[in-house]
């Protein structure tokens, strides 16, 4: 078990970006997204990074063996997609490795560290811990909109769709509007408004393994640039 | 600038809130394109997630009506985008469609519905951002297809048509869907939270 910094999570999202940029071979890309999915498995979500590499590996293996049988407009749709899909990976593998092992104590953090606007921090904030609220309140509205016997059933929603998006966005929106405020004042309360320096709960530091890994992750683009001069 | 014009905090909570829904509303958007075109998805994302937030948007400008709201709303979504393993770009793009569409709604000091509708269209215009990386991918997909030796002529000819018609189908309708889903997010806000008096 080890857990990375979140500026470590954010370089290797900037890594991931540039895999994009470079136009890398696809050798690195493949050395490069091994090195996305270890901190997964150093995390213990095994069941996410191997749904992840069996997609990315899964692709290269379409790309190499079935792609070189097909002709036409089959070949260019399936390349297509292979390839895009194939290319986004190594950003999506890195963004769901910061955004599912990642505390909203730590991130805030790490955006104070960094010095980001408490503007932006507080937005950023209150949307992670929305989440939940939105879930827990569709569910409340479907059921609801079946006692009424307004789309129940799983399809149905799509039956109806401009009449469905009004009866199911607009308690939603009207229940934010709600617990916006009541979150203000909790959080007034609290202290949020106050001037001054902000503690965090957790506090976080960079270790030897995140620089080595910074390191470690960079190596593949050096040589990648080497093999190109 | 005095204290009226300036964001609260009840402001910034309010902006959070209503962008987890409006992020909500774009992950629906990307699901139901991804089902229905897989692999070009990204060309008709934008506009599906202009028509059906556009309430979100009203309620927003609505409801704090100061400058900086929609500019962080547009900030926060480009960073959750990046966060969530979306191109870089798009970042910029919407921050930059934020800023425009903030300084818009600022010049009829966010109550004129004309131009709220003209706002919107210019915020949903950042959700393009995704689509850049087809840029980029373009070259390797055509390389990979000619190094499985494909016939070169035959790629450009379908390139060429799926590129510029793309391109302009996705122009236009970002445009059309804005326009439709920001006339009927202001007679729903106009509907049910004027009415209730909340706005």
């Amino acid at each position: 078990m080890f857990q990375l910094h979140p500026l470590t999570k954010l370089y290797l999202l900037l890594l991931s970006n540039l895999l994009l940029f470079l136009r890398v071979d696809i050798k690195t890309e493949m050395v490069m997204t091994l090195l996305f999915l270890l901190p997964f498995l150093g995390y213990g979500k095994v069941k996410n990074a191997l749904r992840l590499a069996g997609f990315y590996y899964g692709c290269i293996l379409v790309d190499l063996f079935l792609l070189p049988h097909l002709e036409g407009y089959a070949a260019v749709w399936v390349s297509m997609i292979v390839v895009s899909l194939r290319m986004m990976l190594p950003c999506i593998i890195a963004g769901a490795y910061a955004f599912s092992t990642t505390t909203i104590g730590e991130f805030v953090c790490a955006m104070r560290k960094i010095k980001v606007p408490e503007s932006v921090i507080i937005p950023c904030m209150v949307i992670i811990r929305f989440f939940p609220t939105i879930r827990e309140d569709y569910r409340q509205i479907r059921n609801a909109l079946a006692y009424r016997g307004i789309a129940s059933g799983k399809g149905a929603l799509l039956l109806h769709p401009i009449q469905s998006l009004e009866y199911i966005l607009m308690p939603l929106l009207m229940n934010g509007n709600n617990v916006a405020q009541d979150l203000s004042i909790s959080s007034l309360t609290k202290g949020i408004g106050l001037t001054g320096k902000h503690t965090c709960m957790t506090e976080i530091s960079m270790k030897k393994l995140d620089v080595c890994y910074m390191l470690v992750t960079l190596l593949p683009f050096l040589i990648f640039a080497g093999g190109k001069v | 600038m005095n204290q009226n014009n300036k964001l609260t905090i009840p402001d910034l909570i309010s902006i959070g809130v209503f962008t987890a829904l409006y992020f909500v509303l774009v992950a629906i958007a990307t699901f139901v394109t991804g089902v229905i075109i897989p692999g070009l998805s990204y060309v008709l994302l934008p506009a599906v997630a202009a028509l059906i937030s556009g309430s979100v948007y009203m309620l927003l400008s609505a409801k704090v009506q100061k400058f900086g709201a929609i500019t962080i709303m547009g900030m926060v979504m480009g960073l959750f985008f990046f966060v969530s393993g979306h191109f870089i770009l798009s970042f910029a793009a919407n921050i930059v469609c934020g800023i425009v569409a903030d300084i818009i709604a600022l010049s009829c000091k966010y109550k004129k519905k004309v131009i709220l509708l003209v706002s919107y269209t210019v915020f949903s215009y950042g959700l393009t951002g995704p689509v850049l990386p087809l840029w980029f991918m373009k070259d390797k997909y055509v390389a990979n297809l000619v190094e499985r030796g494909k016939d070169m002529a035959y790629i450009d000819r379908v390139f060429s048509h799926i590129n510029m018609g793309t391109f302009w189908l996705c122009i236009v309708a970002i445009l059309v869907a804005a326009v439709i889903g920001g006339l009927f997010g202001q007679k729903m806000v106009k509907k049910h939270f004027a009415k209730a008096g909340i706005v």
